[in-house]
């Protein structure tokens, strides 16, 4: 709301000695922000909550309560001398709760220089002299007011109806407009001729040509407005007061205010009276303040001189009553409902910086914090530790993007109302945005990226917790050595990480319902939890078309996913050291030359089978597949450590172990030892 | 006159001695010196011969002292210098070293946790919540009913089609606008005291450019206790700014409105660019604006079914971007979604 000093000082006896931007800043320690300001001009921003300030006069009452000085007589008081316009009115919504009328001959011209300038200084552009004063009584008082051209009027009556299904009207911006039955419209005897509280309808707009004019002053619910306004797209000056709630006490005064306007500067005089139809008159409220409420939400003691004071000035009427006050509401503070927004209405005027600060006091122990906070620190901290860089990228991505990462497309989350295209699903995994960060760096000649993400998941099951990996160019490049590529082995690594951390044993297979991977080089990580194995993640390589679609070519990307609901913290409790042992451990190393296809856990699970329970590790130390080798077959060499918690092995014992072993090799993958 | 030439000699020959460092230039000062040829030393004792033999005796006795001294120290230098000499398999030290890969927690995300941490300490406790959230949580039980004006200052991000919640709650339809959704969920399943900081990431229906995201973070914090004054608010408030500015810093509290707090008010501090003189980082005001706050709107805990007439509150939230621009000195908000190394790389470890 752009408010010119000048018009300011009509309502409010600011001292002479106070500056613009003095008055400007004053206003905005009560609560009214300055958005601007241009010679005399003060442009506030006024919340939601007070719609009575979307007009020089509440600017105006605001400003005298700041200063301690006479502010603007109370607006509503004082009806019109004639009744009855001659023009009937029938309200038939409860929607509407007054209407009010009158007739002008109107001599259709340009508008005095002083009011066309107060207008543009306003920020509302001059049209007319008859349209000029209802704007600029808006501007005054806050009360729309709408003038129709009386010749256009069929009967000459107004109506104010629900629109019926499919009526139509050409609004004043020109646009033919589909009305639908929740619209409350103003009608003449035959058809709607305004959107009521939004705009009026081309058909009966003031023109060159007119002569008499019917004005309107109306109240009207809020919540029908805005629902108009926003359906047609349409936010007038008219709807953003309505739909804020407008003071139904001034529809008269406004009225009389714009015919005294019309006189004033030669641009018409009224005919006969007004015509006010006040069906349901407000019974103005009444809420109490009581002084302890006060003293306790403020923390401070506000004299009671001053509790009157502050509220007499914003023209609300306080009369002392026990412990406090009743206190009576004017009409134009919508606002005002509870003991609470009087508090408030105190401690803006008194002053919110002179209150003390003080410390609240700990009466309970604190509690600790929730475990998925905890959770996402650690899981951070782990992976930085573990040398990958944290991102940060949207939750909403394209649809194209996050189709090639489910199995099922239609499992998808949409937004309904998307910015764009870019921003139109929210993501099903990590993956497609890890990604993008990573091309992104690539494209900078940034050749070794390895990104992480902690955060939501959404598919139409729901929201989940996930961290996911993507990693590319080198392991850690070096000097002293030729660069090595990472690959699957580095991302999965990664999950080994946050599975150790929670203490979660976990096995890896072959994945392949991961279409985004490289088949056959996509893992499945699945945890032996008590209630039986649990898939909680994927790792492996991205199929070259996506990763060449993002803009990156020939780029090998590992990347990898887990769930994180599952990991528990157990890092304290539950975590009991066992002893350590005190006899000596045997070793042996095997090396067995079997089919290239038989995963090392097969070979892992045979050994166990049939080891005794003295085999306390099974570990992989080389693969060799080539020169020497047959032809699909690879060598590979694990090394076997047996060890008894109560006494030293023999020789003997752990040699027959291994035949055993060797023996089972040889039965079940048809292994043979290599010398 | 021979002693002084002797003496002088041997000022001038300690003087060069010490500049001779390496092997080499010990070599060519043991030239010039003591060389066969040319040394200056070796012409001397030469020169004696020719001498009076007066002289002879004193000026042979001084210059033969002299040579003996010189290689002496000569000696003693290139000791020295070998000694120093790098071994054949010395490590050339300067080459970079082979550095643990480390990672870096993303700028937000180090905001984010200093902001935890400093309310932690206070006795906060830190909660988590959904994304996405429903009507009732996100706006209804918030002093938002339907067709309040208020909603148009959080423009909406909304599903497509309802999606289920863990807990068999009301189906998720839209995007948090705020993280209060979270205190609404605490506070129906928790009786007071409550001292709470929910944060997480928020959508708005924004535009993306230099200055606005449709996502960003957010940290709102919730007391609730009996007799929880404004007072109490500006307390923690103060301190608050004090220890995330590591400075005393000036505050501000300007009335302003939000629906689920009531007084409400905008707590500014004192611009770091410019000690509050004004600049243009703090639109020449002095101040800059870090967040919004209140006494809980008792229609909140009408909503929670809190007694209002017995507890009281306050809440606060802040945009954790805002912050970290301050902070960084970063003046455009894309740079945090980028993940662009070069700028990530330059946050502390």
């Amino acid at each position: 709301m752009k408010a010119p000093v000048s018009w300011l000082r009509e309502f409010a006896d600011l001292p002479a000695s106070a500056s613009v931007a003095g008055i400007a800043e004053r206003i905005a320690g009560v609560g009214f922000e300055v958005a601007g300001l241009e010679g005399e001009v003060i442009d506030f921003e006024i919340t939601a909550n007070r719609p009575d300030c979307l007009s020089i006069r509440g600017l105006a009452r605001e400003a005298a309560a700041a200063y301690g000085v006479q502010g603007p007589a109370v607006l509503g008081s004082g009806g019109p001398a004639v009744l009855g316009s001659g023009v009937p009115v029938t309200i038939e919504s409860d929607l509407c709760g007054r209407y009010a009328l009158a007739l002008a001959d109107v001599k259709v011209g340009a508008s005095p220089a002083w009011l066309a300038n107060r207008l543009a200084a306003c920020g509302v552009r001059p049209s007319n002299n008859v349209v000029d004063v209802t704007n600029y009584v808006m501007l005054e008082t806050g009360q729309p007011l709408h003038a129709f051209d009386v010749a256009r009027l069929a009967g000459p009556e107004i109506r104010v109806r629900m629109a019926r299904a499919g009526e139509t009207l050409t609004t004043l911006d020109g646009q033919a407009r589909t009305l639908d039955a929740a619209m409350l419209v103003i009608a003449d005897r035959d058809r709607a001729v305004a959107v009521a509280g939004v705009m009026g309808g081309a058909p009966s707009e003031v023109s060159a040509s007119t002569t008499r004019i019917a004005l309107e002053s109306a109240y009207f619910q809020p919540a029908p407005v805005r629902a108009a306004s926003k359906r047609m797209g349409l936010k007038t000056e008219a709807s953003s007061r309505f739909e804020r709630g407008a003071d139904p006490a001034a529809a008269v005064t406004a009225l009389a205010r714009a015919l005294d306007l019309f006189e004033q500067i030669g641009a018409g005089r009224r005919v006969g009276g007004v015509t006010d139809v006040h069906p349901a008159p407000v019974a103005g409220r009444t809420v109490t303040l009581q002084r302890a409420p006060l003293d306790r939400l403020l923390g401070d003691v506000v004299p009671d001189a001053d509790v009157a004071r502050i509220l007499a000035s914003l023209g609300f009427v306080a009369a002392p009553a026990a412990g406090g006050w009743d206190v009576r509401v004017p009409t134009w503070r919508v606002d005002v409902a509870r003991e609470a927004d009087l508090i408030e209405e105190v401690g803006r005027h008194w002053g919110v910086n002179r209150v003390p600060a003080t410390f609240p006091a700990l009466h309970t122990a604190p509690r600790r914090s929730n475990a998925a906070v905890l959770r996402a620190r650690r899981i951070r901290r782990l992976l930085c530790g573990a040398g990958l860089q944290e991102a940060v990228t949207f939750t909403f991505i394209e649809q194209a993007a996050a189709s090639l990462f489910v199995a099922e497309p239609a499992s998808l989350v949409s937004i309904a109302n998307p910015l764009s295209e870019k921003f139109a699903v929210l993501r099903p995994s990590m993956l497609p945005g890890l990604l993008d960060a990573l091309v992104y760096n690539r494209r900078r000649d940034l050749d070794d990226v390895r990104l992480f993400e902690a955060g939501a998941v959404f598919s139409t099951a729901g929201e989940r917790q996930r961290v996911g990996w993507v990693l590319c160019g080198a392991r850690l490049a070096h000097w002293s050595q030729p660069p090595a590529a990472v690959d699957l082995y580095d991302a999965l690594g990664v999950a080994g990480v946050l599975t150790e951390a929670y203490t979660l044993a976990c096995h890896t297979e072959p994945a392949t319902d991961a279409p985004w991977f490289v088949p056959g080089r996509a893992a499945a990580v699945i945890a032996d939890c008590g209630t039986g194995p649990q898939r909680i993640g994927t790792v492996g390589q991205l199929r070259p078309e996506i990763v060449d679609a993002r803009g990156l070519s020939a780029g090998i990307v590992i990347a990898g996913e887990l769930d994180v609901d599952v990991l528990r913290d157990t890092t304290v409790a539950g975590r009991r050291v066992t002893p350590l042992p005190r006899h000596p451990a045997a070793i042996r190393d095997l090396s067995i030359l079997i089919d290239a296809g038989l995963p090392a856990a097969a070979v892992r699970a045979t050994i166990r089978a049939h080891a005794p329970a003295s085999l306390v590790e099974v570990r992989e130390f080389d693969r060799y597949q080539g020169k020497g080798i047959p032809d699909g077959q690879i060598s590979l060499s694990v090394r076997l450590t047996f060890q008894e918690r109560d006494r030293t092995l023999t020789d003997a014992e752990v040699q027959q172990a291994v035949e055993i072993i060797v023996d089972a090799l040889a039965g079940t993958h048809g292994a043979a030892l290599r010398h | 006159m021979a002693d002084d030439s002797v003496e002088r000699l041997q000022q001038q020959f300690e003087a060069e001695a010490p500049s001779a460092r390496t092997p080499a230039e010990i070599k060519a000062l043991r030239d010039k010196w003591l060389g066969r040829k040319n040394g200056a030393l070796t012409e001397l004792v030469k020169s004696i011969a020719s001498k009076q033999p007066a002289e002879r005796q004193s000026l042979g006795a001084a210059s033969n002292a002299l040579k003996k001294l010189a290689e002496q120290i000569l000696d003693a230098q290139l000791a020295n210098a070998l000694a120093a000499a790098p071994p054949r398999d010395a490590l050339d030290v300067t080459l970079p070293a082979r550095r643990p890969a480390l990672g870096r927690r993303h700028p937000l995300t180090q905001v984010r946790e200093r902001v935890e941490d400093i309310f932690m300490a206070m006795g906060y406790q830190v909660i988590s919540g959904p994304e996405i959230e429903d009507d009732w949580h996100n706006f209804e039980a918030l002093n938002m009913p339907a067709e309040h004006p208020a909603r148009d200052m959080q423009d909406t991000l909304y599903l497509s089609s309802p999606v289920p919640v863990p807990d068999g709650g009301r189906a998720a339809t839209l995007l948090r606008t705020h993280t209060s959704g979270m205190q609404i969920r605490y506070m129906e399943q928790h009786e007071p005291p409550v001292r709470i900081i929910a944060p997480g990431r928020v959508y708005r229906r924004d535009q993306f450019d230099a200055t606005h995201t449709p996502m960003f973070t957010q940290v709102e914090g919730l007391v609730v206790d009996e007799g929880i004054s404004l007072g109490d608010l500006k307390g923690t408030l103060n301190a608050f700014a004090e220890e995330f500015f590591d400075a005393r810093v000036a505050t501000r509290f300007r009335p302003s409105f939000f629906p689920y707090t009531e007084p409400s008010a905008e707590l500014d501090v004192e611009c770091q660019g410019c000690s509050g003189r004004g600049c243009h980082l703090c639109k020449h005001t002095g101040w800059i604006e870090i967040l919004g706050c209140g006494m809980v709107h008792p229609a909140v805990f009408d909503a929670v079914g809190y007694d209002s007439t017995r507890f009281t509150g306050f809440a606060f939230g802040m945009g954790i971007e805002r912050l970290a621009l301050r902070l960084y000195g970063v003046d455009d908000i894309r740079m945090f979604y980028e993940n662009d190394l070069r700028f990530l790389e330059q946050v502390s470890l």
